[in-house]
């Protein structure tokens, strides 16, 4: 009886003991949990160009992907450091929450009420909508959509504020909502869309995939803010990852952010300018 | 059509990745689900009050709650009492508990099918209870519960597509991601479907195949 009891208190000592050093893990702060693992825990999706997807050969790249490899290459000074967790997009808030992922960069929109239950990084993209035409087409740009009026056809991702958002930018085009990116392409292909209306990061993927077919309205509107989202409550490790996307954007890695950006859009970001650092003006 | 030849060629290693996964999956949580439901089943006739009361709110719980809850629960519960899952690992979990509440009971009513007299026959000439259930009543059982048992077995196959809500990359996901390369998307949809459905007939083809066997002697 003696016997057991001891076993007993032995047993919830060691118990209480475990709950206390899990404690101490927990009030260290996760950027030294990361360096003693060893790699990077971050949450991202597979399906969406530019942003994650899985290539040919079946790796995940993209712009996030990209972004994430900048962190990465902060803690290690080196880049594939990283174990990625496959996430669905609903699942990017609960997964940080629950902590099965140090971090998620899977084209996060920031918002005011995503902002009361995870912490958000600096901006590493502004989305919007864009207007892609087909080259040498009927309608040269955004001014040329807008004075045909109710002449113009526009295809959008079938959507609950897809007629709105048309709308906003051409409000007497005429919106035909398709069910799925290829089916929206395809109108605007056929001629059955003037103008195919989506995000701008993927229309201009897509340009660049297919060099020369297609032209930029020249406008863009709806503006969103992409960021990365880490767990609230732990300032080291928030700050280390602003850091090293700031700098990406602004300082000496900015070669790895400028190289990501022309990979997966296209396009050049803007130099840093030298001199005056231009975020205090 | 030559395009998205093209394109299956290309994306072949994933699909197939995806789809050996979905197997996995699937043969994984029939067999925990299978023991779970055995033990489940027996516990559900013959157990002590406590246990019959267990095992029936576990059985009501699975059953009544859709397998989409019960694999977000087995991903995200888990970690919040401190044990890491991966994504995988809570997959099967969730499918085999499913599995288990449903190979229980109909576990159960095969047992409860055969003729009372059977089991007073088998004790009247001795047998104790686990010989009666192992030489007398589950034989029997088994053989009845063999076809429920193959459909469980479909709906797991089916079931483990949902999986790709928590980003087990089986067919689905493997399928989304092409898709979200190649943008071919009713193409690839159907295309899934049918490695589904062959998986699926085969599996039927197995269980009649097997039922064949046990009943004609």
């Amino acid at each position: 009886m003696l016997n057991k009891t001891i076993k007993f208190v032995a047993g919830i000592g060691l118990c209480a003991l475990g709950l206390l050093s899990a404690q101490a893990a927990s009030a260290q702060s996760k950027l030294q949990e990361v360096l003693s693992r060893g790699k990077l825990i971050v949450g991202t999706g597979s399906t969406n160009p530019p942003w994650h997807f899985r290539d040919e050969k079946g790796n995940l790249v993209g712009f996030d992907i990209e972004i994430a490899k900048i962190i990465a290459q902060g803690l290690f000074d080196d880049p594939t450091k990283i174990e990625f967790v496959n996430q669905a997009s609903d699942a990017r808030i609960p997964n940080i929450v629950t902590g099965k992922v140090d971090i998620a960069c899977q084209f996060v929109t920031v918002t005011a009420a995503r902002a009361q239950q995870v912490a958000f990084t600096v901006p590493y993209y502004r989305e919007g909508v864009s207007l892609m035409l087909v080259s040498g087409g009927r309608y040269a740009d955004y001014a040329a959509l807008k004075a045909a009026g109710s002449k113009v056809t526009v295809s959008v991702l079938q959507n609950v504020f897809a007629e709105k958002m048309v709308h906003d930018a051409l409000p007497d085009a005429k919106v035909d909502q398709f069910e799925s990116v290829d089916l929206m392409y395809q109108a605007l292909n056929s001629g059955r869309a003037d103008a195919a209306a989506t995000d701008s990061s993927s229309l201009r993927y897509y340009m660049k995939q297919n060099p020369g077919r297609y032209v930029d309205s020249g406008f863009s509107w709806n503006p969103q803010t992409y960021s990365c989202i880490v767990k609230q409550g732990d300032s080291d490790w928030l700050n280390f990852v602003n850091v090293a996307m700031r700098e990406a954007m602004t300082g000496t890695t900015f070669p790895l952010y400028k190289a990501a950006y022309e990979r997966w859009f296209g396009e050049t970001p803007p130099e840093p300018k030298i001199g005056f650092p231009s975020e205090f003006r | 059509m030559q395009t998205f030849l093209d394109q299956v060629w290309i994306a072949r290693w994933p699909l197939w990745d995806g789809f050996l996964l979905t197997i996995e999956i699937a043969i994984s949580a029939i067999v925990l689900g299978t023991v779970v439901g055995c033990i489940c089943g027996i516990q559900l006739l013959f157990g002590p009050a406590i246990s019959r009361l267990l095992f029936r709110l576990y059985v009501d719980v699975m059953r009544g709650t859709p397998v989409l809850v019960l694999i977000l629960a087995a991903f995200y519960i888990p970690s919040v009492v401190g044990i890491s899952l991966n994504a995988t690992q809570a997959g099967i979990l969730a499918l085999s508990l499913f599995a288990g509440a449903h190979i229980g009971e109909l576990l159960r009513g095969a047992l409860q099918a055969i003729p009372p007299g059977q089991a007073e026959a088998a004790r009247s000439i001795g047998l104790t209870f686990p010989q009666t259930l192992t030489y007398v009543l589950l034989p029997q059982a088994l053989r009845s519960a063999l076809p429920p048992w193959i459909n469980t077995g479909v709906e797991l196959i089916k079931g483990s597509s949902l999986l790709s809500i928590i980003g087990v990359g089986e067919l689905l996901l493997k399928t989304q991601e092409v898709i979200g390369r190649t943008f071919m998307t009713i193409e690839f949809y159907i295309f899934a479907g049918l490695l589904y459905l062959a998986a699926n007939i085969s599996l039927d083809q197995l269980g009649k195949m097997i039922e064949r066997r046990v009943q004609g002697r």
